[in-house]
This record gives structure tokens, C-alpha cells and sequence, in this order.
């Protein structure tokens, strides 16, 4: 009994002293969120300078664009643009991991200060939030089997389905005009293509970009419709109203234009995947399309 | 908040609620019917068995559904075994109720005293008929409560089925948010439809449970 | 030999990130289940009050965090708490505070229970022996309360530490995360690593999990 006793106050007390700290260091995190956000939820040049970490929203399960590598470095085009930025601002960089879905809610709520999630400029999106200039072009594009290579999304069989990743453009595009195609939805890129892997729809749209990766690194696959909707651009967003961030990012590409920088991205992430033949028609240099 | 769009997006929530009153009804149809085998095999000490049985509960009740749905979903079908999403819900959460259930018509079958059951067999009755007659009715009254709170926590363990491409109400809102950005109106609606689905249940449990306590089943 | 997908666990670091994974949700369930307990044991106190406002309060406190889903309190906390109030929460701070709202709801009835399960002939006998009202609590009713209480409460731990798998899905990178993103960097070399990763995990929540329950299984047999 006496032990017992012993026991209790013992349990007592380390509950007691594990609460008090927890509460200290979990105040002391809000406190970093809160503190220089003020009354708007985004965080100006100037404060994410003086706070010498800039928190960038990309993927961490889309290879070659954002992914993480077995040593746990976060690496692909997307990630080598937002280093550079991040050295340039004289920052480092806390990288989120970020499903298509959450993009635009990540910036609205302040949760990063910009997204560089192989994000398509769009109508839409463009009310929610400001999209810096491009740096890379995009359009849809359907992959499937080799064995059952889908050309044409008329005509559509309706025990097939095709999969798409909730939030992205190919979800938004394939819902407007072909809203008799049933869609099967994931929300991350790794379940998505393990989902198609292992046989569950047809095909699966998603980027052009996306998709003929997909087809170059896996065997069995064929890009059957490689343009599908309009010939879109990817571009960094920042909240809305953030002008300084948007404006300093606009100048940042524009000078980089000037090294070709995204050329030296696409060789350093994604030749091994494409190799050399769609460098001109994927990178977009100085904030530029054509 | 925008009555318009909560309007617009009505009839796909309710879609949405009926597949997760489907799953989830039917998987809990199947953790009864497991629950209930496993008990049995418990109670009668099987042997073999109810090893199998031991090691299985303490699986199924020491992991998350989401990973088990995960295993189930993406992994299995590396060795072949392929199941649709729908059968994968279903069989996730049979796989996980089933040890709930068969935990609480264990302890509602324990509390029967064996005096019971020797006077029953003493005045003639079967073993079945023991059971039947008997021993279920009484431990299943007991179990009552504890059936209808793993009912609520299977029905809301089925908002992960949105992590295996289900449009179940979870889906839904996580859709909408990422689509359209309406937020607050996602939410609101997943709440409320959340409500409708448990809030009956929820209520039935404690008048039941209220009422057998009145009759003055068990202790 | 067939190829269960387990050789990228070896590679590079990936079976210390997934093991980092499993920390991550560990420790958002231990801060909670820290923060959950004393503030439960507060909750459940003002549960048994007589005072009706106060436990009708309490009540709709306790059913709404009972009734929704884990996941949905999740994204109100972490989507909507900015919406509304302009907070600006990290996933892990969201998660902890909806952990918090949950141990505490479940804590609270579980004190609740335990306080009232004390037969009232325990506080009858204490008054007839001539213990003040803080002595029957101190020797009398907290000291059984506790021995009923703590085998539940250990077990609560289990289910935290199982719901933590739900953080994945307001972007805390824990175990299924990193699971995820050392499938999607090995898909070209190991195409069947899906199914050894998401065994590895399923066993590594066994083993988080398992032997917390059977201590609490032990301390409830022990102290019955």
C-alpha cells in the first residue's frame, strides 16, 4: 500500500512536470506561427528576411517535380528552383510537404509563405491567390496500359474509371466536359500511383509532365493522349495581396533568366527521366512563355 | 457562409453519407459476425483456435484502420490479392470491429455465472439449447451498451476511407475545400451530416443502455 | 524468391525516417495524453458537480467530441480555427490540441465513471469513522478512484497513439508519410516496396501499441 502510494505521487508528479513543460514549448511554437503574421495571414519580404526562414509548400511524393530521397532531402525541379531562392533571400528554407489539394488553403491560411508544388496557373486560382510569372509549361495528359492504350476520352465506357488526384487541374478539367467519365479520386500522388500500379482504373490524368514521367520510368505504360484541355504554365504562388514576395520573386526569375538557370534545373532533376528531348518545350526561362 | 453553394453541394454530400451508412452497415454486419465466432471460440476454449483467435484480437486492436487499409489496399495487391475499394472498407472494418465486438460479447458472456448453465443443462436442455435459450439472451443484453459504442466508433473510423479513393463525407469536403476553397461551407456540411448519421445512434445507446439497467439485467 | 519490397528499408536512412515517422506520432500523443490527464480529472470533477448549467455544458462538450470523427475535428481545428479566428496552426499544433480536446472529453468521462462507480456507503462509512471531507478523499474515494482510473487511462494512450496515423492527413510528416514518400522515390528500383513498407508500419504501431495495452490489461486484473 505504502509503495503504492510512492508510486502515484511519483506517476503524479512526472505527469504533472511533463504538462508544464509541454505547455511551455507548445506556446513557445505558437508563438513563432503568430507572432509575425500581425493582422494579415502572409508575412512580407521583410519579415521572412528577418526571420531568416522562408516556409515553401512542395510535394514530397512526386518524383522528379518534389520528392524526398532515402537520406531524407527533399530534392526534384521544384525543390532545386525553391533552394536557390531561399540562398538568394539569404534565408534558409523549411520545406512542407503538401498534398494538390491544400496548395491554395496553405497559402490562405498562412501555413507557407509560398507554394512551389508544381502549381498550373488558372482562372480560378489566380482569385484565390497571386501566381508569380511561369517557370515551366504544362497541359493535361492521360496515361495508361500498353495493353489498353486510351487515345480519346469520347465514346467513354462507363464501368471504367479514371484516376485523378483531388485538387489538380486534370480533377477540375475531366469534371466540366466529361462529367459522365467516373473519376476514382486520391488525395496524394504515392496513392494515386500505387492505385493505378496495381490495376484498380484504366488510365490516369494528371499533367503531361507527370504522366510521361510516369510512362518513362515505368515499363508497361503509354502516354495514349499527351495534350488534353490548353497549354497551361506553372508558376509560384504566394498569398494574396503579398506583393512584396510576389514582386521579389518576379525580379528573381527574371535574373535567373538570364543564367538560364531553369535549364541547368531541368538538367540537374529531370534529363535523367525525360532525357534531353523535351528540355525546350518544358522550361519556360525568365518568367517568359512564348 | 454561403447558403448557394451549401445548396449546390446538398446532394453530393448526401451520396456521400450514403455510402458511409452503407459501408459502414454492412462492415459492421461482418465485426458482428466475426466478433461473434470469435467469442464462441473463446468461450468453448477451442484450442488452436483460440490462439488464433488471441493473436488476431491483439492485432487488429494494437493498429490504426488507416494502416491497416493501407496494407490492405496498396500492399496486398503486390502478392496478388487485389480487392476494389469498397470490398477494401468493408473488410478493413470487419477486420477491426471484429475484435471489439468479440471483446464485448466475451465480457458479456463471462458475466453469466457457470451456475447457469450447469442448472439449465441439469433440467434436461441441450448445449444448444442452453445457449440459445439461456446464455445468449442474457449476455447479449448485457453487451448492449458496449455493441452500441463500438457501432459509433466503427461508423466514425469510416471517415479514412477517404485515404482509399472512397467518396465517402470525409472525401467529400476534402474535395470540395481543394476544388472550389470553400472551407468554412465544406466543413459545416461535413459536420452536419456527421450529426445526422451518429446523433440517432449515439441517443439510442444511452436510452438502451438506461433501460437495461432499469430491468436489472447482469449485476 | 518473391520480392515483399523490404530491401528499401535498408537503403540510405529510410528505416530511421520511418522510425523518426513512428517518434513524431508518439510524441504528439504523449504531449496530449500529459496535457489530456489533469485537465480530464478537472473535467470529470465539474461533471459529477451538482450544479445542472455546468453539467449540461459539459455534456454537449463531451457528446459533440465523442460523436465526430477524429479526422473531422482534425480539419476544423487545422483548416477552419484560421478561417475563423485568423490562427495560424502547424499540423502538429492542430493535432495536439485536438488530442487535447478529446483526452480531456474521454478522460473526464472516464472520472467521471470512476467517481460515481465509488458505492455511496464508502463516503457514509468514512463520515461514521469521523474523517473530514478531505480525509474521506484523500484516504478514501481518490485512492480507489486512481486504481480504477489508471488501467483506463493507459489505454487511452493506445488510442491516441493509434489516431495519430490520422495526422498524415493534415500534412504532419509521421510514419505513413515518410512510408509514402519512401515508396514514390524507390518506384523505378523496388516496385513492390509497398507492401514491405506498409508492413513494416503496420508491425512498427503493433509494437508502439502492444505492449502499453498489456500493461494496462495487467495493472486492470491486478487491481481489481
Amino acid at each position: 500500500m505504502k509503495n503504492l502510494k510512492k508510486l502515484l505521487a511519483l506517476s503524479l508528479a512526472f505527469v504533472l512536470a511533463i504538462g508544464v513543460s509541454a505547455c511551455g514549448s507548445s506556446t513557445k511554437d505558437g508563438g513563432s506561427d503568430t507572432s509575425a503574421s500581425g493582422k494579415e495571414v502572409y508575412r512580407t519580404l521583410d519579415e521572412i528576411k528577418k526571420d531568416g526562414t522562408i516556409n515553401i509548400g512542395v510535394f514530397s511524393d512526386k518524383n522528379p517535380f518534389g520528392y524526398v530521397d532515402e537520406n531524407g532531402e527533399y530534392q526534384g525541379y521544384d525543390v532545386y528552383f525553391a533552394d536557390r531562392l531561399a540562398k538568394d533571400l539569404g534565408v534558409k528554407v523549411n520545406y512542407v510537404s503538401t498534398e494538390a489539394a491544400n496548395r491554395i488553403e496553405y497559402l490562405q491560411t498562412g501555413k507557407v509563405d509560398v507554394i512551389l508544388a508544381n502549381f498550373t496557373v488558372t482562372e480560378e486560382r489566380a482569385e484565390e491567390v497571386d501566381f508569380a510569372n511561369p517557370y515551366m509549361n504544362v497541359s493535361l495528359g492521360v496515361v495508361s496500359r500498353d495493353d489498353n492504350v486510351i487515345t480519346s476520352l469520347d465514346n467513354w465506357n462507363k464501368d471504367d474509371s479514371i484516376i485523378v488526384i483531388s485538387g489538380t487541374t486534370a480533377e477540375t478539367y475531366l469534371t466540366k466536359n466529361y462529367p459522365d467519365i467516373p473519376l476514382q479520386k486520391f488525395d496524394s500522388y504515392a496513392t494515386a500511383k500505387e492505385a493505378f500500379e496495381n490495376g484498380t482504373s484504366v488510365a490516369w490524368a494528371n499533367d503531361n509532365t507527370e504522366v510521361i514521367a510516369f510512362s518513362l520510368q515505368n515499363k508497361g505504360y503509354t502516354v495514349g493522349i499527351p495534350e488534353l484541355g490548353s497549354a497551361d504554365s506553372i508558376a509560384p504562388a504566394v498569398t494574396k495581396g503579398n506583393d512584396t514576395l510576389l514582386n521579389w520573386i518576379n525580379d528573381e526569375i527574371t535574373s535567373l533568366g538570364e543564367e538560364n538557370f531553369f535549364h541547368a534545373d531541368y538538367e540537374a532533376t529531370l534529363a535523367d527521366t525525360y532525357g534531353m528531348d523535351y528540355e525546350d518545350s518544358l522550361v519556360v526561362e525568365g518568367g517568359k512563355t512564348e | 457562409m454561403n447558403w448557394d453553394f451549401i445548396m449546390e453541394y446538398l446532394p453530393m454530400y448526401e451520396r456521400a453519407a450514403i455510402l458511409t451508412v452503407k459501408l459502414g452497415l454492412i462492415g459492421i454486419a461482418f465485426a458482428v459476425l466475426v466478433g461473434l465466432i470469435c467469442a464462441m471460440i473463446q468461450y468453448h476454449k477451442i484450442p488452436v483456435a483460440r490462439q488464433i483467435v488471441a493473436v488476431y484480437i491483439e492485432l487488429s486492436r494494437n493498429t490504426p484502420l488507416l494502416v491497416q487499409l493501407f496494407f490492405i489496399y496498396y500492399g496486398l495487391p503486390k502478392l496478388g490479392l487485389q480487392f476494389g475499394p469498397e470490398l477494401c472498407g468493408i473488410i478493413g472494418l470487419a477486420f477491426l470491429g471484429g475484435s471489439y465486438m468479440a471483446e464485448s460479447f466475451r465480457s458479456g458472456l463471462e458475466t453469466i455465472e457457470p451456475i447457469q448453465r450447469e442448472s439449465a443443462l441439469s433440467l434436461g436442455m441441450t448445449n444448444r439449447q442452453t445457449m440459445q435459450y439461456v446464455i445468449l439472451p442474457q449476455a447479449v443484453s448485457i453487451s448492449v451498451p458496449a455493441f452500441v459504442a463500438n457501432v459509433i466508433f466503427l461508423l466514425k473510423e469510416t471517415s479514412v476511407f477517404s485515404a482509399i479513393s472512397l467518396m465517402d463525407l470525409m472525401f467529400t469536403a476534402k474535395d470540395l475545400i481543394g476544388l472550389y476553397y470553400k472551407t468554412i461551407e465544406s466543413l459545416f456540411l461535413l459536420v452536419v451530416f456527421y450529426l445526422i448519421i451518429l446523433l440517432p445512434v449515439s441517443i439510442l445507446g444511452s436510452l438502451l443502455e438506461r433501460r437495461l439497467r432499469h430491468a436489472g439485467f447482469g449485476a | 524468391m518473391l520480392d515483399l519490397g523490404l530491401d528499401v528499408l535498408l537503403k540510405g536512412t529510410n528505416m530511421v525516417r520511418l522510425l523518426q515517422g513512428l517518434w513524431v506520432a508518439m510524441q504528439i500523443s504523449l504531449v496530449s495524453i500529459a496535457i489530456s490527464m489533469p485537465l480530464g480529472i478537472l473535467a470529470g470533477g465539474l461533471m459529477t458537480m451538482k450544479n445542472r448549467l455546468v453539467r449540461f455544458i459539459f455534456r454537449i462538450y463531451l457528446e459533440f467530441i465523442r460523436i465526430m470523427p477524429q479526422l473531422v475535428l482534425l480539419f476544423i481545428v487545422y483548416f477552419g480555427s484560421t478561417r475563423v479566428f485568423g490562427w495560424n496552426l502547424s499540423g502538429e499544433s492542430a493535432s495536439v490540441i485536438v488530442f487535447v480536446l478529446w483526452g480531456t472529453a474521454e478522460m473526464g468521462d472516464l472520472v467521471r465513471g470512476a467517481l460515481i462507480s465509488i458505492p455511496k456507503h464508502q463516503y457514509e462509512s468514512s463520515e461514521a469513522l469521523g474523517l473530514s471531507k478531505l480525509q474521506t478523499y484523500r484516504y478514501v474515494i481518490i485512492p480507489q478512484t486512481v486504481r480504477r482510473l489508471i488501467p483506463l487511462a493507459i489505454n487511452l494512450i493506445t488510442r491516441m497513439i493509434k489516431t495519430t496515423s490520422l495526422v498524415l492527413m493534415i500534412g504532419v510528416v509521421e510514419m505513413l508519410k515518410v512510408a509514402q514518400q519512401i515508396i514514390e522515390a524507390n518506384r523505378m528500383t523496388s516496385p513492390n516496396a509497398a507492401f514491405g513498407v506498409f508492413l513494416i508500419v503496420f508491425i512498427l504501431y503493433f509494437l508502439a501499441c502492444w505492449p502499453i495495452s498489456m500493461l494496462a490489461r495487467y495493472l486492470e486484473k491486478r487491481w481489481r
